[in-house]
This record gives structure tokens, sequence and C-alpha cells, in this order.
């Protein structure tokens, strides 16, 4: 059977199965559903049903619990019990849903996909489990497993850092050294119990419990020779699961995700390898897959639009704030935003020291900002105007400035068409949404052009280009 | 494992010490409150070493007694698991011996003392090698590493173990005597 579906490329599967074959053996082989006061009859010893189940699972992914009892001709009940042993154990991760004709569907196609057999197609309509091999978790819990064995038998054989418990043979009352200091009593050398009075005796939970702990010293003789024995036996019995679980070490661990993804990538897969599937779900209802390709593809002609006229503007644009990953960008927006407000403001340090006629210019431009309509009477006006008055423009300037970035989007719509004219921006208004679902770009652009700008204000501190610019900043 | 740290502490001051030296009084109060007290959080409070600040008083209702918020710095001391400590043997029993390492007791249990030393019952209690070269009896002094504390709101106890290398006996006024 091919264990590699589609999904997994690069993954390989084998060696992650033959993991999960080992421990199935050389854990679960005599688990039983059977609690142990029920008797045992030859005809109900069930041992070693749960490797069945585990290697059964091995050749599958995710698959509907009822349809692993009917090809293991389980009872359902059973297998479930088994499963839910499992899952405790934490080796598979289990999928309850309310079973709709699309779900069975999607399933049956990614059922097809990844092992070309087909699934059962009536099923009923109600909740179904399914459960699948989790097993970069089987991974971890194995080595643990291992860990946990080996470190409780080291500990015992060397007595290391165990804290010496006490059982009242009376009262069945238990405490550990810990509680020394209240159980000793005045009368003789023994520790006695806080309830019944009675002399403690040292508790054995161990491994070979069947010897008294404080009995002879040959008797901790024996005892340390069996421990040691035992780690030995320990050793040998689970090298082959240790050179596995060394060997899948570094391999890339198949995860076949939650059962939605799973399924998901299954059809996908299915249909990327050109076998069109007739009910294939994700074609009628456009699932999973479908939806983001027509917007890529808008987006795509928008971003070669705007990319073309940057190139016009800008020369030469840092070509590394294109590739601003998409949690950046209100960060790097607003980065640009200030900046810019920072190198404006050195220009007008420049304009206020270097010559009266910038000055002049730099006002008329403020009075744009506050009303344009009235633009060609404040430029008349500033001439006159004297130095302190456009600082207090300036003030106000500055905090229109802060509140314009609020309205991000529209302003840098209208900051990046310095050389366009008004006229240009409602065309580009209309696009908007489709610059704001794709906003590196946008950013992109900005980045670009901010960097522009500044030269060019550093230049010719406050020439036409800032003019215009300020028009744009008062429509945003 | 000792600390210096600072603490802080509510005292409630008598009237009757208001005068020139409450400031002393405050102090010599908190010394006698504060010292050999223990903590399950900072462990136990060895000496105060300095009063970093006093607040404000203020006077409560009906008692006329005044809490002052005092800062204090002192040493605390604070066993951990893992730590290696010399204590003094108080008590053995076949159970084990109690140790104590200056405020803190510590209990090792039988199967935590060395396999091929054995309990000798009698007059004077002891765990001894079979050779007779080392004996640990009440007085004498031993290093062990604990391994577990338990720590209650006014208790640390610990349980130590001499199973390890260079723990066990370090001197011995019996022997030496």
């Amino acid at each position: 059977m091919d264990n590699k579906g589609p999904v997994q490329k690069t993954v390989v599967l084998e060696p992650f199965i033959k993991l999960v074959r080992l421990v199935a053996r050389a854990f679960y082989d005599d688990y039983t559903t059977k609690s142990d006061n029920q008797q045992k009859t030859a005809r109900s010893d069930n041992r070693g049903i749960a490797v069945v189940v585990l290697d059964e699972l091995t050749r599958k992914q995710w698959v509907r619990e009822e349809d692993l009892a009917k090809e293991l001709k389980l009872h359902a009940k059973q297998l479930r019990k088994i499963i839910r042993h499992f899952e405790e154990q934490n080796l598979i991760m289990r999928d309850h849903r309310k079973e709709t004709a699309k779900g069975a569907k999607m399933y049956s196609v990614a059922v097809a996909a990844t092992t070309g057999g087909r699934a059962e197609d009536k099923v009923k309509f109600h909740t179904h489990s399914y459960c699948c091999l989790n097993y970069p978790q089987i991974y971890d819990i194995v080595r643990y497993k291992l860990h946990r064995m080996k470190k409780k038998l080291k500990d015992e054989l060397e007595d290391k850092n165990t804290v010496q418990e006490y059982g009242c043979p009376n009262c069945q009352r238990k405490y550990n050294a810990l509680d020394a200091l209240r159980l000793i009593s005045m009368e003789d050398d023994a520790f006695h119990c806080e309830n019944c009075n009675s002399e403690l005796v040292v508790e054995c939970n161990k491994l070979t419990s069947e010897e008294v702990a404080d009995g002879d010293d040959n008797a901790r003789r024996r005892r340390r020779e069996k421990l040691r024995d035992m780690l030995q036996k320990l050793e040998v019995q689970i090298k082959p699961l240790m050179d596995q679980i060394n060997r899948v070490k570094d391999l890339p661990v198949p995860d076949f995700g939650s059962l939605i993804a799973w399924e998901a990538r299954a059809a996908i897969a299915a249909r990327e390898n050109g076998e069109l599937n007739p009910n294939d779900p994700l074609r009628s209802q456009g699932g999973y897959g479908s939806t983001p390709m027509p917007f890529l593809g808008e987006t795509k002609v928008e971003v070669n639009l705007g990319e073309g006229k940057e190139d016009v503007t800008a020369k030469g644009g840092d070509s590394s704030l294109k590739v601003l990953p998409p949690w950046m960008i209100k960060q790097g927006m607003n980065l640009t935003e200030e900046q810019r407000g920072e190198m404006r403001q050195e220009a007008k340090v420049e304009d206020v020291g270097s010559s009266k006629l910038s000055d002049d210019k730099k006002s008329a431009m403020e009075s744009g900002d506050a009303k344009d309509m009235l633009k060609d009477e404040y430029f008349k006006a500033y001439y006159a105007a004297l130095i302190q008055q456009q600082q207090e423009l300036a003030q106000k300037q500055r905090q229109e400035e802060s509140g314009g970035e609020v309205v991000a989007p529209d302003m840098e719509l209208a900051s990046t068409s310095s050389e366009r004219q008004v006229g240009m921006k409602s065309k580009r208004e209309e696009e908007e949404d489709e610059w704001e679902e794709e906003p590196p770009v946008a950013v992109a652009g900005n980045g670009n052009y901010k960097v522009d700008l500044n030269v060019e204000a550093a230049e010719a501190s406050g020439g036409e280009e800032e003019e215009e610019e300020d028009i744009d900043w008062e429509e945003g | 494992m000792f600390f210096h740290i600072v603490l802080e502490r509510n005292m409630q001051l008598h009237p009757r010490f208001f005068g020139r030296n409450l400031r002393e009084n405050l102090v010599s109060k908190l010394m006698k409150d504060v010292e050999g007290t223990c903590s399950g959080r900072h462990g136990f409070v060895v000496a105060i070493t300095g009063i970093e600040s006093v607040g404000k008083g203020l006077i409560r209702d009906g008692t006329a007694f005044v809490t002052f918020p005092v800062k204090y710095q002192c040493v605390v001391f604070r066993p951990f698991k893992g730590e290696i400590l010399e204590a003094v043997v108080t008590l053995v029993n076949k159970m084990g011996f109690f140790a104590e390492a200056g405020p803190v007791q510590i209990f090792v249990s039988k199967h935590l003392i060395p396999d091929d030393m054995e309990f000798q019952a009698g007059d004077m209690p002891n765990y001894t090698t079979s050779d007779g070269s080392v004996k640990i009896q009440k007085e004498c002094e031993v290093r062990l590493k604990i391994i577990g504390t338990r720590v209650d709101a006014t208790e640390i106890f610990c349980v130590g173990t001499i199973k390890d290398d260079f723990l066990g006996v370090i001197n011995d006024p019996a022997a030496a005597a």
C-alpha cells in the first residue's frame, strides 16, 4: 500500500511507521480491553489487538473510526475503547464532527487522494469520529516514556533522590520522610502514626516489592542485583526502539494537521495531480484554495500600475522596502510619515534662515493647507506677513499633519501622486479598496516617494513639488 | 543558602515608648520580633543588619498603639534541594538520624545512609561501618545533601542524604576526645 500520499512529498513516512510498530509491540502488546477483575478465557483473550489497531493506523492518515472498525472486523465499541486508550497515551489525535454531506464528500475525496482507496460513500449523517496517528507527538511521547522508565530504575538502583515513605499498618495512612519530625515519638526510636499511634513500617512501592525493604543486608543486595538485572534487560529490549528513535531524530516529522486541514490539502493535491474528481467539493463550492486566486490576480494588476508610476517619479527606489512583511505595514507607514514631518521642519528652518522669497513660498503653501479655495488671497497676504505669523501657522500645519496620519491610506494615495494632478486622484480613489488589500506595495511606494521628496526638499528648499504636495495633503 | 535582603514589617509600638528613644525602641523590638523567625517564603531570619527606613506612624483607633512601617535589611537562611550543608547530628534511631544546620532540621533516612553502615542500638545509638572506622552518633558533624524540603508558613524541614561522594562524617568530637 502506498503510504506516502501526495501531501507529503518531502517527508519520509517509513521510519516513523516503523517506530510506531516497534512502540506498539514494545508497550501495547499485552494491552487488553478487559478489566482485571474479569475472568480471562482463552476465547476472550484479545491481547495484541492494540498492536493490530496501531499497525492499521500506520497505513492510513485520517480515518473514520467506523471504517476502521469495519476493516479490522472489530466491534465499534471495542475499537473505540482502544482508540480512547491511545488518545490518553497521546499517540493519536481524534476529531469528532457532525457529519454533513459536504464533510463526508471532503473526507472521501481526501481518502481517495492520499491512499488511492475508496471511502465508504453512504454514510449516515450523524456525529462521526476520526482518528489519526500524531507522529510529532508520538516521537516525543516515546522518548519521554523511555526516559521515565530508565530514570525510575536508575533512581531505585542508586537510592538516589528518593524520599523514603512510611505507612501505617493499621490505618493505611501514608507518610514520608518529610513528616519525620512529627512522627518521632519520645518513648522509643520508631515512628508512630499520628492517628492510631501504631508503629510505622517502611513502605516499599518499588518494583521489587516482594522483598521487605528494611530486611537484612542479604535482601538488600539481592534487590540491587535484581534491579541491575532489570535495567540491563530493559536496555537490551528497548535497543531497537532507541535505534529507531535516533534514526528518526533528524528527519522531518510527518504531520497531517487537523482533519479539516488534511482534507483541504488532500483535495488540493488531488487537483494538482490532475485527477479531476467529479465530486471534488472545492470545485463546486469554492472551498479553501479557490478564493484567493482571483484576488491575487487583481492585486497583481494594481501592483504593476503602482510600480510603473513610481519609476517615473522616483528613480532607483530602495527595493528592500518592498518586501515589508504585512504585520509591519502600520508601523512602516507611521514611520514614513514621521520622517517626512521631520524633514519638512528642517527645510523650514532653512527657509527662514536663507531667503525671504522661500519664506513667502512656504507660507503660501501653508495657506493652501488651511484653505484651498482662498489660496491666491493667502498668497498675497503672506507676502507681507511676518515670520512670527508664519510660525504660528507652521504649528497649525504640524497639528494637521499629525491629524492627517490617522487617515493614512487616503493620504498615501495623495502623496504618492506628486506629479499627478488632483483629477488623477479621483480615479485612484476608486481603486482604494484594492490598495488597502495590498498594502505592502503602497507602503513601498510611499517610502520610495518619500526618499525622493526629501532629497528635493533639501536641494530646492521648498520648490514647486512641495507646494503640490501640500495641496494633496490638504485633500488627505 | 544565605541571602541579604530587604524586608518590610509593620511594627506596633506602645505609646510608653514614645520619646527620645523611640527609634531605638522600635529597632530593638523589631529584632526581638523578627530574628529567629521563619517564613516559608524567605526562610529563617538570621540577623537584622540595618534599618532602611521607618515610615510615618499611624495611630490605631481605640488602642493608641502606633504602627510604623519599617524596612530593614536582614540575613536570611533558606535551604534548597540539592544544597550541601554541614550539620550536627542530634538524634539517631533505627529509621535514620536527625541533624541540625543552624535553625533547620534535617532527617536522613536509613536507606540514604551508605549501605555498609549498620545501626547499632544501645546506650549511644549509632551507625557504624563494618570495620568501625566511621561512626555516626549524636553530636558528630556530618556533611549532607538536601534532597527534599518541606516549606510551611512557619517551618522548614529537610530530608537529606549522605549516600554520595564526599558526604558523611566530617568531624567526630566523641572520637577525638
